[in-house]
């Protein structure tokens, strides 16, 4: 019972379905079903990871200086991209080859901005570590329930039974759409 | 330098930045649905992606791509802090009701991915005119679903009052912006279908 509710919890809050963040994303790595898992995996380690660090951003930028967060943030996720960069070359100069030309897609994007955000928003006035690194675990599940979800039905929104018109992309956001729908009924 | 043969006019038309290509789609579905914010965003989503593009345009080509696109991105947010300050100035209410999806624009995939993809390609001044009509492209979108959602989900136009007699609340909550907007792409490559092969029909008869 305690899974169950979880798992509702957490899509009810899901970062795709109830907040649209990292739609685009989710969209442009859906173009190829491996992409998907592994930018779901990329994002889920960028948003945990990236939130993470804001707790200290949070720390070093007073209240009056908030017009500079964003700027913070984004240097935060340039950071976690080298790190990322420099890691898959030192693991395997391969994928670090293969990996390069759409690790940016998986780093620069609403969903890891967005959740840092969302844990920024979260902590008002209560800066605890572990709250930072919940919201952004929490939103890397969440979009990588997402992408389960849409690799599920990945073929039938791509068949050729779908009118030409509607194939892939629309049919993929009215999908979106009907869960999102499914899941503001949970609430 | 090999120069691309893209028409300028393709991110309004033919390659819409948002029925076509799938991009900037969040702002559209949580913040659309209403004209206010749709203005507020039009405002804000022009001026970040004019001038970051426009500046990153200066940053050498000869960088490693990863150089690039961390470039890229800190000149987007950079452009965001007096972009915020002006809104927040002629656009108080909007500023907040926007929320996180305001930020959010400086982390946009038009700067991220099309700069490099596409408008780099490009000669400085077909670059500027090709990026105004992607822009165009995206302020036509969220104007139109802005449009559509708040005369069907609150019965208003820009806050005025219309009579409607029926009101489908749903279609300003998230899912109804998703539905709409897969719906109106959906209509958008059908009519680009028709005009397509109309074209070809009639290059066919000359």
């Amino acid at each position: 019972m305690f899974i169950i509710t979880q798992l509702i919890t957490q899509l009810c809050a899901n970062i795709i379905f109830s907040q649209a963040l990292g739609t685009s994303t989710i969209i442009i790595a859906a173009r190829n079903k491996k992409n998907l898992a592994f930018a779901a995996c990329t994002i889920m380690l960028f948003t945990t990871a990236g939130s993470s660090l804001a707790y200290f951003a949070d720390k070093v930028i007073s209240s009056e200086n908030q017009n500079w967060l964003m700027l913070c943030y984004v240097s935060i996720i340039a950071l976690l991209y080298v790190c990322a960069l420099t890691l898959l070359w030192l693991i395997n100069k391969n994928i670090f080859n293969k990996a390069k030309l759409y690790i940016h897609i998986s780093a620069f994007n609403c969903a890891v901005a967005g959740s840092m955000l969302m844990a920024h928003n979260k902590a008002v006035g209560m800066h605890i570590f572990y709250n930072y690194f919940k919201s952004g675990l929490e939103a890397g599940i969440g979009f990588l329930l997402a992408s389960l979800i849409l690799t599920a039905a990945y073929k039938n929104l791509n068949s050729s039974k779908v009118p030409a018109s509607f194939r892939g992309f629309p049919a993929m956001l009215v999908y979106i759409g009907i869960i999102s729908m499914a899941l503001y009924a949970l609430k | 330098m090999k120069m691309h043969n893209f028409s300028p006019v393709d991110g309004l038309l033919r390659d819409n930045t948002v029925l076509s290509a799938g991009m900037v789609i969040s702002p559209i579905i949580i913040c659309g649905n209403n004209l206010q914010n749709a203005v507020a965003l039009i405002y804000a989503f022009s001026i970040i992606t004019l001038f970051s593009v426009a500046l990153a345009s200066f940053v050498p080509q000869k960088l490693p791509y990863a150089a690039k696109i961390i470039a890229y991105a800190i000149i987007s947010s950079a452009i965001f802090i007096p972009v915020k300050i002006l809104t927040e100035q002629i656009y108080p209410q909007c500023s907040e009701s926007i929320g996180i999806y305001f930020p959010l624009l400086a982390v946009n995939s038009l700067i991220v991915y099309q700069t490099e993809v596409r408008f780099f390609k490009m000669r400085k001044l077909k670059m500027i005119s090709s990026l105004v009509f992607y822009i165009l492209g995206f302020d036509f979108v969220i104007l139109l679903v802005g449009f559509i959602r708040e005369l069907l989900a609150y019965g208003t136009i820009y806050n005025h009052v219309v009579n409607m007699d029926s009101i489908i609340s749903g279609i300003g909550a998230p899912f109804g912006g998703f539905i709409l907007l897969g719906l109106l792409c959906g209509i958008f490559r059908k009519l680009r279908t028709i005009a397509s092969s109309g074209n070809d029909s009639d290059s066919e008869v000359k």
